[in-house]
């Protein structure tokens, strides 16, 4: 049973229906274990994110994907066949009954469905569905938009890093512009909590027009993966830049403002340390003197962040002098002890690993009829209440017939 | 527009934020869009960063005493807010706060938590003037002293390294590259800080309780990396950087277009996307790059997503020669015809005259106190009938001090005597009003809709 079932949560009575991939999966994974009741509509052949690797070893088929494993926890699965025409009618029923519809699949998902087209051409469209039900939140994520010339083309996590300004500032001088943590999709899972918050927003205003007497308040939210990268990159972005006119080119892992700043290598990998203050920079200094013997460093002149900038390449080789000889948790530790901000620059192996993580008890074991039994990651925040209602991702089609038995009976369109 | 029409979702919701940098000032901006009224509470003694940063036009010795109301990120991270010029390390002042917080329904921090408790501003001492407050300390560890990274310093820079971005960012043969300009981690604390505060409202409807949320940094943005946690216990390789490219899709990359740092960004979404790129006439031209003599664009039309990912390279050379011989933009219109993801690499000149930015308009420009009107990044939220908005720009620092003063029941004398003390602050001659360099370009730039003082859309730019 889902934690929704069991009207556990502080969002159980909510009902999503989750048409989304990967722009719309994190925010609805939080959203229902939070006990909303999210119901992932599948084709027959699955959503796609169930095919992405990296897969359980030894595993194929729908329920070996691990991104499908961790992003649909606490979901349930409906599979719908949009080409069958009683299926496309029980989809109309599900929408019904739902509070909130989150699609990231437009145009497609309108030529599957010929009433969600646009008015123009032959159908309701997504307004004329809240229209019709509303109650209804229905949310479009796209790449650029529901509007505007490029509203029709593609895109992906790399493509909306590039389309917002921030990939060609990441990056080293020489070398190609770069997506910021790579396939992890960061911006995706941006705009999916961008997506849900503004479904509950909407849910909000719902609730009070309700509350106050006023007309049914449902309403369409067109959420742009273009400008999802705009509100989370104001650092690259045109009102910085219109400002002080300065570009802001790939200057790699270290920032030439002053040193030390950025990355430097232990003898296992790296670390990134930021000295711009003058404490930090003295603590920096007399850690390097102790170990080093290294009497310039302690002259005065180095506490200004020019001078240090100036003398760059100097001061770099004696913080390295440093940093090579511990490992990267060392200098994190014993760092921090001393004031320092340093931090490790940690792998995924690492973070499993990670001391804090594990003295805050953060992981727990997940059963998986198919998959046996693994170790995922806990909840993102945490509260003084009794919020969080983790299950493990639905299989392909597992809640097909409870969600379909109950779905409101003559509702069309 | 009258606040009985406003029917945004947080109408009626009042905000206590005391916060440095980005990561609360970013999530108090947003429930400002949506019709929260959020209370700034700043000071002198520990100013946030966004006063400290100023703009570099404003620093003149004749502008000192204004500077901290001229930096870009004033309006970027405290649009629509309040700023309330208490300095609580002052008894008065603290006094004046805890009357402030027993009016409003959400606390929002993200100063560490000992400096948040020296300050008196911990969640107990919260709750006794307001027991049924949301409560939201966003802290780089969170709030158990007993835990090993309880004292350690979060600072934004450092925490992509710390949870993982930074070593997945770079190429598989080079130094990882990191992203040190700048700070999505602090955004997705913001983000999850929100979600957390609206369950927490939504909650309190019902049962008209309260409740303290701990944002801890760390455990928020390692969220992020998921399946590839998953994957350690379960004997799956740990992932490594890898440019631009991903598992489940190839060729993914970031090609050089003619011109100098021209770039396009290119994904082929599935294999039909890809024999129409394979199908293309140029390539019966071009030789193979791959050194065993297939498998590339020229030879290799119907290749898997396995049999792509395996020559990347060789497919690589040959699009990079293909990109090289047109713009980014001429490239990028291509390949989406051909139904490939692809987009021209934007930097700030290319944002401001992409032919999207111009059509949907995301960014604000609205009154400001200290600078007539100023330019932020709209809300990404458009909700058809209750759209995200602010009708003023950044605050003057301490700007609203008196009139918030004012509404929580202090005298005008009273008022005027803590300013004497230094106790609270106002803003700095706010008869100065300056104009941005470039203000003038506002009408013509045509990235952003224009907003009121009450709220309206006046037209927008040609």
């Amino acid at each position: 049973m889902s934690a929704a079932q069991q009207g556990h949560g502080p969002w159980s009575g909510v009902r999503v229906l989750d048409l989304t991939g990967l722009s719309g999966a994190y925010g609805t994974r939080v959203w229902a274990a939070l006990g909303a009741d999210v119901i992932c509509v599948e084709p027959p052949g699955g959503n796609p994110i169930r095919s992405m690797p990296p897969l359980a070893p030894g595993h194929d088929g729908p329920e070996a994907s691990l991104w499908w494993a961790y992003y649909a926890a606490s979901k349930r699965s409906v599979v719908l066949d949009p080409t069958d025409a009683a299926d496309a009618a029980s989809l109309v029923k599900l929408i019904a009954s739902a509070d909130v519809v989150l699609d990231d699949a437009m145009p497609a998902t309108q030529q599957a469905y010929p009433w969600l087209a646009d008015a123009g051409e032959g159908g309701l469209g997504v307004a004329g569905i809240v229209e019709r039900f509303p109650h209804l939140t229905w949310v479009s994520i796209t790449p650029f938009g529901m509007t505007g010339p490029r509203r029709h083309w593609r895109s992906s996590n790399l493509i909306a890093w590039a389309s917002c300004g921030l990939a060609s500032t990441v990056g080293f001088p020489h070398g190609p512009p770069l997506a910021p943590a790579g396939e992890i999709g960061v911006l995706m899972h941006g705009a999916s909590l961008h997506a849900v918050i503004g479904s509950m927003m909407s849910v909000r205003a719902r609730n009070q027009a309700a509350a106050a007497g006023e007309p049914a308040l449902g309403q369409t939210i067109d959420l742009s993966l273009q400008e999802v990268g705009l509100w989370l990159s104001p650092e690259t972005g045109v009102p910085l830049y219109l400002d002080d006119q300065v570009p802001r080119p790939r200057a790699g892992n270290r920032r030439p403002v002053t040193s030390p700043m950025g990355m430097y290598p232990a003898s296992d990998g790296y670390v990134a340390i930021i000295a711009i203050q003058p404490a930090h920079w003295n603590a920096m200094a007399q850690w390097v003197h102790e170990l080093t013997g290294n009497e310039g460093i302690l002259d005065e002149i180095f506490i200004d962040i020019v001078v240090r900038r100036e003398a760059l390449e100097a001061v770099d080789a004696w913080v390295e002098e440093l940093t090579t000889r511990f490992t990267k948790q060392e200098l994190f530790v014993e760092g921090q002890r001393r004031r320092i901000p340093i931090t490790p620059v940690n792998t995924v192996g690492d973070l499993r690993h990670d001391p804090h993580l594990e003295a805050v008890g953060w992981w727990r074991p997940e059963e998986h009829p198919v998959l046996g039994t693994y170790t995922v990651p806990g909840s993102p925040f945490t509260t003084d209440g009794d919020w969080w209602a983790w299950q493990r991702a639905p299989m392909l089609g597992e809640h097909t017939d409870e969600v379909l038995s109950r779905a409101s009976l003559g509702i069309t369109l | 527009m009258m606040a009985s029409a406003d029917r945004r979702p947080l109408s009626g919701i009042r905000v206590f934020e005391i916060s440095i940098a980005v990561a609360a000032p970013c999530c108090g901006k947003a429930m400002a869009h949506h019709g929260a009224e959020v209370f700034k509470v700043e000071a002198h003694s520990y100013p946030d960063v966004a006063r400290a940063f100023g703009s570099a036009w404003a620093r003149d010795a004749e502008l000192a005493d204004v500077f901290c109301d001229t930096g870009p990120y004033v309006p970027e991270m405290s649009a629509g807010k309040r700023s309330v010029g208490l300095e609580l390390k002052q008894p008065e002042a603290l006094e004046a706060a805890m009357r402030l917080l027993a009016t409003c329904d959400v606390f929002l921090t993200n100063f560490a938590a000992p400096g948040i408790a020296e300050l008196g501003l911990d969640y107990e001492s919260v709750k006794q003037v307001r027991p049924d407050i949301i409560y939201a300390g966003m802290t780089g560890f969170g709030v158990d002293p007993d835990k090993p990274y309880y004292p350690f310093r979060a600072f934004g820079p450092n925490q992509a390294p710390l949870v993982g971005w930074d070593a997945l960012t770079g190429f598989p043969h080079e130094e990882p590259a990191g992203i040190p300009s700048i700070a999505p981690p602090d955004y997705m604390g913001g983000l999850h800080t929100m979600l957390a505060i609206v369950t927490a409202l939504h909650e309190r409807d019902r049962t008209g309780e309260g409740r303290f949320l701990d944002i801890s940094q760390l455990e928020t943005t390692v969220s992020f990396l998921g399946p590839y946690l998953v994957g350690q216990g379960l004997g799956v390789p740990e992932p490594f950087r890898n440019g631009n490219r991903v598992s489940w899709a190839a060729p993914a990359g970031i090609y050089p277009c003619a011109g100098d740092d021209r770039w396009v960004a290119v994904e082929v979404p599935d294999d039909e996307a890809w024999q129409a790129l394979a199908g293309l006439a140029e390539w019966s031209d071009v030789p193979a790059h791959d050194a065993s003599g297939q498998a590339a664009l020229s030879t290799y039309p119907h290749g898997t997503l396995a049999d792509r990912i395996e020559h990347h390279d060789a497919i690589d050379t040959e699009l990079a020669d293909w990109t090289s011989r047109r713009s980014p933009q001429q490239a990028a219109a291509e390949l989406q015809a051909l139904g490939i993801a692809a987009y021209e690499v934007l930097n700030h000149t290319g944002v401001l005259s992409d032919p999207q930015v111009h059509d949907r308009r995301p960014y604000s420009i609205a009154p400001s106190p200290r600078l007539g009107r100023d330019l932020f990044v709209r809300n990404p939220v458009r909700m058809s009938d209750t759209p995200p908005y602010v009708a003023r720009a950044g605050p003057n620092m301490g700007g609203d001090t008196v009139d918030v003063l004012t509404e929580i029941g202090y005298a005008d004398d009273d008022v005027d005597q803590m300013v004497a003390d230094g106790t609270a602050f106002v803003d700095a001659r706010p008869d100065v009003v300056l104009e941005r360099p470039f203000d003038r370009w506002y009408e013509s730039v045509g990235i952003a809709e224009f907003y009121d003082a009450e709220g309206n859309i006046t037209g927008g730019n040609q």
